[in-house]
């Protein structure tokens, strides 16, 4: 009777638990609501600014992908099935700048850019990274690439190598077989790291307000051909516009820019996991 | 057994915990008070503390150093602060306006003033002279958003009455949050020149170059210092005001650049006299930074003026 | 002669094929590694021996290390007083509509932390947590209590997360073995399935607490920066950029990016793993 009950509150602390953090989490979003209203949500829906700054985040966030995807997929399929020395230290690595904080993220790259030799080429070149578009993407990819890399890596890690062989055996060239047999068995894995990729692109916040700030006072002339040629002018990542919106006191209008980047994370979110659990079963009981 | 060493497992985890809770209460330490500043004031404030705490065993001052404009967001979402200090009376008077000072006298409670001045990058690359150069194309200039930051709110009013402003808006490349941002730009080479404080400035003497303005140019800039509503120790608030607002407290801000005695200013702000006023200032300000940068030249009141302490203490570090 | 010849030429063929297969891919792993560590030299080089010792020698660099130590440690010890459990549940329990279970679970951990901030600012000025906060005199606002409490939010996700893997790596059979010769099912947490994901749960504690000894954006905006008092070391690296102090700045955020690869060292040494997404 006793061992009855015991596991009956043994079961429902499981279940409380689960419940507070389901709780906690509706309520984190849930008692903000009345912190805007629907004025504040209407003037900014109203206001230009905040269309152009959704446009720049979407946009930057995509570039960010494509960067990470380019450097990140070679990177995770080498991690995944080389041995070589030294792979403990880069996964030590990886894993490391998922825990830095975005204040050091950012402080490391504005010194790194305006360290003399790295100086000298940039004016030899022409171009400054620091307080430019170019230093958005760079301050938003270090995270999203370190996810990327860890999520594709698993996708390859699920593919069995035995596969590959067959197709090598059968007198199937290396690329040929990486592109029809490890890519495509890897697909889902890949595309939700691309999806995760894209998140945590469109959530950074503080490396970004370091290297590159605000944008909104400055127009399309003050950046190059191709940003005018995008429309890029007077806009604000989200993020960085959210904080300046609260930090100059329109709290309802930076509330309601967080409750949009909210719902960009929540798709974004749902759609991660509808992919993994195509890809797996969703836990075992 | 297994029971018993479940429960053993419990109790650890409970007293670890309680252990942990105890420490974070202990560690809530004395009352303090709440010091809502402007990130531009944090070295002379950090001195004024000091003195303060020397002064009152077992009090405590917990400086929140912000850009200016972000203070009145802070002040009405915490309704918390003793003490308030932006860079502008702008600031103190729109809080005033939505009811968050409880006392400020316009005519005594100014504590010193910042003097505008230009900085450059370690030796002037681009061999600024005056404010007019800054509307020279393609020159990469630091600015602050005036919403922000009080700096940008003079740089707007200097540029507007020297005529440039609209080209000067050209040649930004980034618009700060809060003063110091601007200093680290230029510091790291990041923008070509700025206007900033002369306080500010020479946070940065190693690695920067001084200009001062002409005097028509020249803002003379009212520091306020107020006591908020919501204050809850107002005795030791107002001690501490006190102090600030004294020839010791007017000491420790002249040592850090601020000026004390500028002379005349006329509605806008800006310097009404020759600018003999604040002529002094101004050099020993320029020769600091020279003094700064060698190493051979002995630091006294001779060769930097008021401003051996700070030439002092950036001798100890690089950075 | 002739047959032999064409064999060995066609093995260093695929020699030469295989070293370049592994340089195109393995090279663009090595830039970016070689990247990520010059990005640390150059900051350290920038800063010099002479100012990292000097900075040393402040009392509040390590009044910030310890405060970061101690509240990202009780921070940790709340996580996972909810987090066992419930990474547990979620383990071993099919929870009813899984799918917005989950992203409602680890929405906390993908939205920007700032707005984690500014969400918190909600929480603490509506019903239940405000007349608690004030019953239990505990202050949030710029107070070190706020510092936790923010650090909460934005490592639970990942807590549970972490500590569900760590179940999920261990055999539902041990348990039901357990079970069939009669013990209860807490018995059969506690001396079963909890010391078989002790490593995995061991370094989960690692990540969670590296996590919270990371948060700075949620803290700038729900708590704001006391130095001193606040300012964990990540919050100490913004704090003194925006004091005009560089030095100090690089010094702190140097000690961040030991922080980091020393415990995810840790977390390998233990065998666990430093991610979940």
């Amino acid at each position: 009777m006793s061992t009855r009950s015991r596991s009956r509150g043994f079961e429902s602390a499981l279940w409380a638990a689960i419940g507070l953090v389901l709780a906690g989490s509706v309520w984190l979003f849930a008692s903000s609501l009345y912190q805007t209203d629907r004025d504040a949500v209407a003037t900014l829906l109203a206001r230009p600014w905040f269309w152009r700054s959704v446009w720049l985040s979407v946009l930057t966030a995509t570039v960010t992908t494509s960067c990470a995807l380019v450097l990140g997929i070679p990177t995770a399929y080498a991690i995944s099935r080389f041995a070589f020395r030294g792979r403990a230290a880069v996964s030590v690595v990886l894993d490391a700048i998922l825990v830095l904080p975005a204040s050091t993220v950012g402080l490391s790259l504005m010194v790194a850019f305006q360290y003399p030799p790295l100086l000298a080429l940039q004016d030899a070149l022409g171009f400054r990274v620091v307080h430019s578009l170019a230093a958005v993407i760079l301050a938003q990819l270090v995270l999203s690439l370190a996810f990327g890399i860890q999520a594709w890596r698993a996708a390859f890690d699920d593919v069995n190598p035995r596969c590959e062989l067959v197709a090598r055996s059968l007198g199937s060239s290396r690329t040929r077989t990486l592109l029809t047999v490890t890519l495509p068995m890897a697909k889902g894995g890949l595309v939700a790291g691309v999806v995760l990729a894209w998140t945590r692109a469109m959530a950074e916040f503080g490396a970004v307000l370091l290297v590159a700030g605000t944008f909104r006072m400055r127009d399309a002339g003050q950046f190059s051909q191709l940003a005018r040629w995008l429309g890029i002018t007077n806009a604000d990542v989200l993020s960085v516009g959210m904080w300046m919106e609260i930090e100059g006191g329109r709290t309802g209008q930076g509330v309601a820019i967080a409750f949009a980047l909210v719902l960009i994370c929540a798709a974004s979110v749902y759609l991660l996991h509808r992919l993994a659990s195509g890809r797996r079963a969703p836990g075992r009981t | 057994m297994g029971s018993r060493r479940e429960r053993g497992g419990r109790h650890l985890l409970r007293a670890s915990l309680c252990g942990l809770l105890v420490v974070a209460a202990c560690r809530q330490g004395p009352p303090a008070l709440l010091f809502h500043a402007g990130a531009g004031q944090r070295s002379s404030l950090d001195e004024i503390a000091a003195v303060f705490t020397a002064q009152h065993p077992g009090a405590r001052v917990d400086f929140s150093y912000k850009g200016s404009g972000y203070f009145i967001a802070d002040i009405a979402a915490s309704r918390m602060g003793d003490l308030y200090m932006p860079g502008e009376e702008y600031y103190l008077l729109q809080a005033a306006s939505k009811g968050f000072i409880a006392d400020y006298d316009p005519r005594t409670d100014i504590a010193a003033h910042f003097i505008t001045v230009i900085v450059t990058p370690r030796g002037n690359p681009k061999n600024i002279v005056r404010i007019e150069d800054f509307a020279r194309p393609g020159l990469r200039v630091g600015l602050a958003d005036p919403e922000a930051a009080a700096i940008g709110l003079w740089q707007e009013k200097t540029f507007i009455r020297a005529g440039i402003w609209d080209q000067v808006k050209k040649n930004a490349t980034m618009f700060a949050k809060c003063i110091p941002e601007l200093g680290n730009a230029v510091q790291l080479g990041a923008v070509d020149a700025t206007v900033v404080w002369a306080t500010t400035a020479v946070l940065y003497l190693k690695d920067i170059e001084i200009i001062p303005i002409e005097p028509r140019l020249r803002g003379l800039i009212r520091l306020p210092v107020a006591l908020l509503a919501f204050c809850k120790r107002p005795e030791l608030a107002r001690q501490l005001k006190a102090l600030i607002l004294s020839d010791q407290g007017r000491a420790i801000f002249h040592s850090h650049a601020y000026g004390i005695e500028v002379g005349p200013a006329d509605a806008d702000g800006f310097c009404a006299d020759d600018g003999s006023a604040t002529a002094l200032d101004m050099k020993w300000l320029v020769e600091a930074a020279r003094v700064a940068k060698d190493p051979t030249i002995p630091v006294t009141p001779e060769t930097v003026g008021h401003l051996v302490g700070e030439v002092n203490r950036q001798r100890l570090t690089r950075w | 002669m002739v047959g032999s010849t064409s064999v060995l030429s066609l093995s260093q063929k695929s020699q030469i094929k295989q070293i370049a297969w592994h340089g195109l891919f393995g090279g663009i792993g090595a830039l970016l590694l070689l990247a990520a560590v010059s990005l640390v030299v150059v900051n350290a080089l920038f800063l010099g021996w002479s100012d990292f010792w000097h900075y040393l020698g402040r009392p509040r660099t390590w009044s910030s290390l310890w405060i970061t130590i101690w509240t990202a440690a009780l921070a940790t010890a709340i996580s996972l007083a909810i987090g066992i459990p419930a990474g547990y549940a979620l383990s071993r329990r099919r929870v009813p509509l899984s799918g917005l279970a989950h992203t409602l679970i680890d929405l906390p951990v993908m939205v920007p932390p700032a707005a984690v901030g500014i969400f918190l600012l909600g929480v603490f000025k509506s019903f239940p947590a405000a007349e608690l906060s004030t019953w239990l005199g505990l202050q949030v606002h710029h107070a070190v209590p706020g510092v936790v409490v923010a650090q909460v939010a934005v490592t639970l996700a990942f807590g549970i997360r972490l500590i569900k893997a760590s179940f999920d790596a261990v055999s539902p059979r041990y348990e039901a073995v357990s079970r069939s010769l009669g013990a209860s099912l807490p018995r059969t947490f506690f001396s079963v399935s909890l010391p078989l994901a002790r490593n995995g749960i061991l370094a989960s504690v690692i990540v969670i607490w590296a996590r919270a000894a990371a948060e700075w954006e949620a803290l700038m905006l729900f708590v704001g920066g006391i130095q001193g008092r606040t300012d964990t070391l990540p919050f100490a690296v913004y704090l003194d950029w925006n004091g005009g102090i560089l030095g100090w700045s690089l010094t702190n955020s140097l000690f961040c990016v030991v922080i980091a690869l020393g415990s995810m060292y840790a977390v390998r040494r233990l065998g666990g793993r430093g991610h979940v997404y």
